[in-house]
């Protein structure tokens, strides 16, 4: 048990020092777009009639403490991301938190939906698509997954919207109806969102599923022709409860542990479903952010709290694996 | 007789090379053999794509008098009689107050139009060096659109042909800058291990950890608006190819991981090869197929990642042409409900993203050795 804490700190030290490199290239980011928040404050006010001068950029520069050397205001910004506070935009004079909202939450879990689609589409055809010999099965259950692939998300986006509207008078865009745009979260709510969101979860999933598909498939084809396959086939176990019970388990640890990068794909892709289905999210938001209104604060938020999202759910694995692999948990205990 | 044949087989099979040993397994599957012949005609058509376009795919080559034209389909035969050549009717379109200001077509079934072949037509440069101004086809008089016009007047299909054989470049460029960084970066943590490995895979980590579309977009926000559309285009490849190494660094180390405490890697070091010779002359070689594989792989996806930049419009811009731009024109709803031809490209970025997928899949299964003992 000891060793296992020793384990999860190590784990959990090194996921903030990942947290906080990421962080140090998302800031400098930030920082390289041409413009600071004193700029943009006085650019605003020139544009109200007050002539400003170049005196005036400097001294809202240190008002703004935009002076003082890189590394702090980067340790500034982080020990305030901790803590969940990001400041103010420069472009909208909003506080960040309040700008966001709920948003940023229901991003995440429209993404995660997509990866729990992806993955239970993925696994079982990946199984089937490594161990069947029926050709015609394997290959247009391939076809189907990898056309989710091949077609872009926009144009899917798109075309169900049109079919929709055509046809049913319905238009699918959003997330809420509008009685529930500004209402408190309740059940209703949830299930008018629900009742939303299934629209780009399925598209998102389904795009998604290619690459799953493609690492189950490789991971499961490398395991199956195993000897221990072979023996347990001689034990007499055979068809979905050897596939299942042998390769299978096996194969599966990898992909457990690749997770998180997966939902970082899948965030990827948000923005532009989001762009095209009018999404009240944080993926539109930064797509609106970094390549409209070059909003840094904005943009540098958004991403942190993602790869945060992503650096904990990678430790979350990590510790899932550790428990339900018995390798894994042999090689902690040692 | 037959145990001589069999014997003669026997022999090939043992004496043959691992590509051979790969292309005899890859034959077998049908669904990558006929993956692998899409790919090549859509590579074959890109690459020769000023010789087999009737016409430049830039304004230059735009036919002003049919603006959104819908696709003209060369025919054989009519009620007037057949020929041997295929031919177009001649179609004048009108627009005035008459015909309340919206483009009326009027079809001219008595005058027929001729295809030719292998006419004189723009001047192109075959691979950007070799001069020429022969198209495969044309018409005797006026344009032929095989898939419409654009906005401009521009030809679809010619521009659709340029665009696959750009989308394929920044794809290989980018595939090529990533694959060399993860060689690299993945060999050394590979070999070395121990804490320079666990270094390095935290960067690599982080780095994978950095959402890709917005790092993108960032860095193209960098791009000065006065590049021209050739400089954008290698600094997009480049992006891509600095971004996309991680995934491809990790492979390479996990099997270097592996294989370095094989035996024969132990012999040429006790045989004193330094370490970079052991890394290229037996690890490497050790994996080359399924690097090959990993390369074909993740191509699709450098081409998915170059449409979604130039759909944001952060990517390449019209004077180019690529896939990506071509894919944005489709977004407007005057496009889906009026003119739904500028689809047709849309066809060939599925085709290309397919075939791509279904090769890397028939490559992986005949680059496993095992794959033959179980069927």
């Amino acid at each position: 048990m000891f060793q296992f804490a020793r384990f999860a700190a190590t784990r959990a030290v090194m996921a903030l020092i990942t947290l906080m490199i990421v962080s140090l290239v998302v800031f400098s980011l930030m920082e390289l777009v041409p413009g600071d928040c004193a700029e943009r404050y006085l650019a605003y006010k020139n544009t109200q009639g007050s002539a400003i001068t170049l005196a005036d950029i400097e001294a809202e520069r240190v008002r703004l403490g935009l002076d003082r050397p890189f590394l702090t205001r980067w340790a500034s910004w982080l020990s305030g991301a901790f803590r969940g506070e990001f400041g103010d935009s420069c472009i909208l004079r909003v506080n960040i938190a309040q700008l966001l909202g709920d948003k940023f939450w229901i991003s995440l879990w429209i993404c995660l939906g997509s990866l729990i689609l992806a993955y239970a589409i993925a696994i079982p055809v990946g199984i089937i698509s490594a161990a069947s010999r029926n050709a015609l099965l394997n290959n247009s259950l391939r076809i189907v997954s990898y056309l989710g692939l091949a077609m872009p998300n926009f144009l899917l986006a798109l075309m169900i919207m049109l079919v929709s509207t055509v046809y049913f008078g319905e238009t699918l865009t959003g997330l809420f109806s509008p009685e529930y745009k500004d209402a408190p979260w309740s059940w209703d709510k949830f299930v008018d969102l629900l009742s939303h969101a299934w629209l780009p979860i399925f598209i998102l999933g389904w795009s998604a599923t290619a690459f799953a598909l493609q690492t189950v498939r490789a991971l499961m084809s490398d395991e199956i022709g195993k000897l221990y396959v072979t023996a347990a086939e001689a034990r007499g176990i055979h068809g979905v409860r050897l596939l299942w019970r042998y390769p299978a388990r096996h194969s599966l640890g990898p992909i457990v542990n690749s997770l998180g990068f997966d939902l970082n794909r899948i965030f990827n892709e948000l923005p532009i479903v989001a762009l095209i289905l009018t999404l009240t999210e944080a993926g539109s938001l930064l797509l609106e952010s970094l390549a409209r209104s070059n909003d840094q604060q904005l943009a540098g938020a958004i991403i942190f709290l993602l790869t945060a999202s992503i650096v904990t759910l990678n430790f979350l694995t990590d510790m899932l694996l550790a428990v339900i692999d018995p390798r894994v948990r042999k090689s902690i205990l040692r | 007789m037959t145990t001589a044949t069999n014997q003669k087989a026997k022999e090939a099979y043992f004496t043959a090379s691992q590509g051979q040993l790969i292309w005899a397994r890859f034959k077998k599957q049908k669904a990558a053999m006929i993956a692998a012949c899409v790919l090549l005609a859509l590579i074959l058509s890109g690459m020769f794509a000023p010789f087999l376009s009737p016409y430049d795919p830039t304004v230059a080559g735009r036919d002003k008098d049919y603006l959104n034209g819908a696709p003209q389909i060369p025919k054989f035969c009519d009620e007037n009689g057949c020929s041997m050549r295929p031919f177009l009717y001649t179609v004048t379109r009108e627009r005035s107050l008459a015909t309340n200001f919206r483009w009326v077509e009027k079809i001219n079934k008595d005058e027929r139009r001729y295809m030719q072949f292998f006419v004189k037509g723009d001047d192109y440069k075959l691979f950007g060096f070799i001069p020429g101004n022969i198209h495969l086809f044309g018409m005797d008089e006026g344009y032929v659109h095989l898939f419409g016009t654009d906005s401009a007047g521009k030809d679809i299909f010619s521009r659709t042909l340029h665009a696959i054989w750009t989308s394929l470049q920044v794809g290989t460029m980018g595939v090529v800058i990533s694959f060399v960084l993860a060689l690299v970066i993945g060999g050394i943590s590979g070999y070395y291990g121990g804490w320079l490995d666990s270094v390095i895979q935290m960067v690599t980590d982080a780095i994978r950890t950095v959402p890709a579309i917005p790092l993108f977009m960032a860095i193209a926000a960098f791009i000065p608006p006065e590049w021209s559309a050739e400089t954008r285009f290698f600094f997009i490849s480049m992006i891509l190819g600095l971004i996309g190494w991680p995934t491809l660094a990790r492979r390479v180390r996990t099997h270097l991981l592996t294989e370095r405490n094989q035996e024969y890697v132990l012999a040429a070091r006790l045989c004193g090869a330094s370490p970079s010779h052991i890394i290229r002359r037996h690890l490497l070689p050790s994996f080359t197929s399924y690097i090959i594989v990993d390369l074909v792989i993740s191509f699709p996806y450098m081409v998915l990642s170059e449409t979604a930049l130039s759909f944001i419009g952060l990517g390449l811009k019209d004077p180019v042409n690529s896939l990506g731009v071509m894919l944005q024109n489709v977004t407007k709803a005057d496009v889906l409900l009026n003119y739904q031809w500028y689809f047709i490209p849309v066809i060939f970025f599925i085709a290309l993203v397919m075939a791509f997928v279904f090769v890397g899949d028939g490559l992986r299964d005949a680059a496993d050795p095992y794959s033959e003992t179980r069927k």
